[in-house]
């Protein structure tokens, strides 16, 4: 596709992200730095998935069912390291904590911690963007555009950038939901995250049926909206909890 | 109703500012060296990429036709001279420190600057303009090439200019170096860059390597070691004392500051002058006999604000490796940038934790290697499995 198509899709898969990245990350350099970290985890855990998958591809052509449990066990593997990296943040958040103290500063406010969820999802999301979308439009300048029998109205770089869209707004904000899970031990925030996961992952076999895009993609769009509107109801409760619990104890 | 601890403002403000101004400028340097390639390599027919010959490709200059084995031990020889005519200049650099020859270093670094600017610069701009088929005539090329090297040199030479135009003619210099080792042989290119890493940690951490040598003799004469190095922070002038003392690697325990790495910069006492030099290698030999050579002391320290400073040559092998990497393709481009950050990330670690020169090649040249071969061999076969039938998780 063209030099203008192409960026025209890039922003449309990164777009959003963008705009969360200038107005919100850029301002706090740690937040850009826990970018980076949580990018770097997604890349490691795409990188020992597909090790793990390598020996069994390429699969064959139209058999849905090895997609299935491919995208099974990624989702699994990667919802174990969203885990494991909320304990690394835990950690992180007890040496800010004593670091903070060390030179009389206020520990980490609630917004400091959502924000480091949320840079940390951003992460996440711009990695997912990168890699399955982006690095398959920069080779591909030139006059021509690529179709693929399956979903065949739209250029694929179009149809790869909207999904890649959809998954960027899930993964930032389901970070955002999985932390506050994990730190409240809330159960329902804790199973939604991997369900929302592994629902959208499986949302995308969809695509196998011929012009199932048409419907796979806005029930993916439905599962994102969803995700943002928890995450939004969730991060409003705990802001007017902690409001009212350090409003009463103000002098 | 006391907000006053809304308004604090948080640690999270302010933390890590001294890493991202790192950041910053070596992922232009990437960027930018991987734009270049992309813009001119696209076209293979171009005769330019053909012939280059260098010391690095002195030993053995590789061919489509040969084994794997017979590029490989090419490449290992290829390596080995190259590295050794490191050491050699290196030393040289030490001998020439020692004997306190500073003027003339400062001035061959300043012929050095100028040459990379105007030579390397000009040519590649050459390449550009004939890609864009730019009009331009050639009596305002060279006017234009000769006034953008002088001022480099001004701007690397004499420690009172703008910061940040230093700082920008400094990755310029990184951009057009690193750019023309991208152009050596493929397995030539991976083979050095870890012969380089290799012999990075050697020569800053052995105790008979020449960096090493070369920076405990800077601190215990109280003086600056001339190189081409990035400072990440400007710095803020004394006029009184135009003689100011910048030490590479040392970090003052001054009591009232916190001796952790990441503190509050609102208080910015100190105050240095630089006097930096630099010194060459015969690095690039051109066919045409014009030798233009420098060498870029590479390591990573603290300055005495606790400002980071990097050398230039770390610059350089960096986006080496990033533009190697994006003659493959993207994904390992992305791949090894994630990679050399969080190399760099570690070894500014281990920098506020053990407080001296450290080398700054080692992680991060291991790490962007392994995660090239990783990304090559198994990524690129897995994502595209995936997105090409529009499955993705």
């Amino acid at each position: 596709m063209t030099v203008a198509a192409g960026i025209g899709y890039a922003l449309l898969a990164l777009g959003p992200s963008l705009s969360l990245f200038v107005s919100v990350i850029s301002r706090k350099p740690f937040l850009i730095l826990t970018l980076l970290s949580s990018t770097l985890v997604w890349l490691v855990s795409l990188i020992v998935l597909s090790g793990l998958w390598r020996p069994f591809l390429p699969l064959k052509a139209n058999v849905w069912w090895p997609y299935a449990l491919l995208v099974l066990s990624s989702v699994c593997f990667q919802e174990g390291l969203r885990f494991l990296f909320w304990k690394l943040y835990m950690r992180l958040e007890d040496v800010l904590d004593s670091f903070a103290d060390r030179i009389s500063r206020p520990r980490l406010f609630l917004t400091d911690k959502m924000q480091i969820s949320l840079a940390g999802g951003l992460g996440h999301g711009v990695a997912h963007a990168v890699f399955f979308c982006l690095s398959l439009l920069t080779p591909a300048f030139g006059p021509a555009t690529f179709y693929v029998d399956r979903c065949s109205k739209v250029p694929f770089f179009l149809i790869s950038a909207i999904i890649a869209l959809a998954f960027v707004t899930i993964h930032t904000f389901s970070m955002v939901i999985a932390f506050e899970g994990y730190a409240k031990g809330n159960k329902v925030d804790q199973v939604i995250v991997p369900v929302i996961h592994l629902s959208a992952g499986m949302l995308t076999l969809v695509n196998f049926a011929s012009e199932g895009c048409v419907i796979g993609v806005p029930l993916l769009y439905l599962v994102a909206s969803l995700t943002l509107l928890h995450c939004g109801k969730m991060v409003w409760q705990r802001l007017l909890e902690s409001r009212n619990q350090s409003g009463p104890a103000l002098r | 109703m006391d907000r006053t601890e809304q308004r604090a403002r948080s640690i999270l403000d302010t933390l890590g500012e001294e890493l991202i101004g790192i950041l910053t400028p070596v992922s232009i340097c990437m960027f930018t060296v991987v734009l270049l390639v992309c813009l001119l390599n696209s076209d293979p027919s171009s005769p330019s990429s053909a012939s280059f010959s260098s010391i690095a490709t002195a030993a053995y200059s590789e061919s489509d036709s040969d084994s794997p084995w017979a590029k490989l031990l090419g490449a290992f020889l290829n390596s080995l001279v190259f590295v050794a005519a490191i050491t050699l200049a290196t030393f040289l650099l030490v001998l020439l420190f020692y004997l306190r020859c500073l003027n003339f270093l400062k001035l061959y670094m300043a012929f050095s600057a100028f040459v990379v600017l105007a030579n390397l610069g000009g040519e590649i701009l050459i390449l550009l303009i004939d890609r864009f088929r730019f009009p331009i005539d050639s009596v305002t090329f060279l006017i234009l090439l000769f006034n953008f090297s002088v001022v480099g040199v001004f701007a690397v030479f004499m420690s009172r200019f703008s910061i940040l135009i230093t700082q920008g003619y400094l990755v310029v210099i990184g951009v057009l170096v690193a750019y023309f080792f991208t152009m050596l042989p493929e397995w030539t290119t991976w083979v050095l860059l870890v012969a380089l890493a290799v012999y990075d940690l050697a020569a800053v951490l052995l105790p008979v390597g020449p960096l090493r040598l070369l920076v405990e003799m800077a601190i215990s004469r109280d003086e600056d070691i001339p190189a081409l190095v990035y400072e990440a922070r400007p710095v803020i002038r004394n006029h009184h004392d135009s003689r100011l003392v910048q030490r590479r690697v040392w970090r003052e325990q001054r009591p009232s500051n916190s001796s952790d790495d990441v503190e509050n910069n609102e208080v910015v006492t100190v105050v240095r002058a630089e006097e930096e030099v630099s010194v060459s290698v015969p690095l690039i030999e051109r066919s045409r006999a014009e030798e233009s050579s420098e060498t870029f002391l590479e390591g990573i320290g603290l300055g005495s604000s606790g400002a980071i400073k990097l050398g230039l040559g770390d610059f350089i092998f960096y986006s080496v490796l990033v533009g190697r990497a994006a003659m493959y393709d993207l994904m390992t481009v992305y791949a090894c940038y994630l990679a050399i950050i969080a190399g760099l990330g570690v070894t500014l670690m281990l920098l506020s934790v053990y407080q001296k020169a450290l080398p700054a090649l080692p992680v991060s040249i291991l790490l962007g290697v392994v995660f090239y071969f990783l990304a090559r061999l198994f990524l690129e076969v897995f994502v595209v499995q995936c997105s090409s039938n529009l499955v993705m998780f």
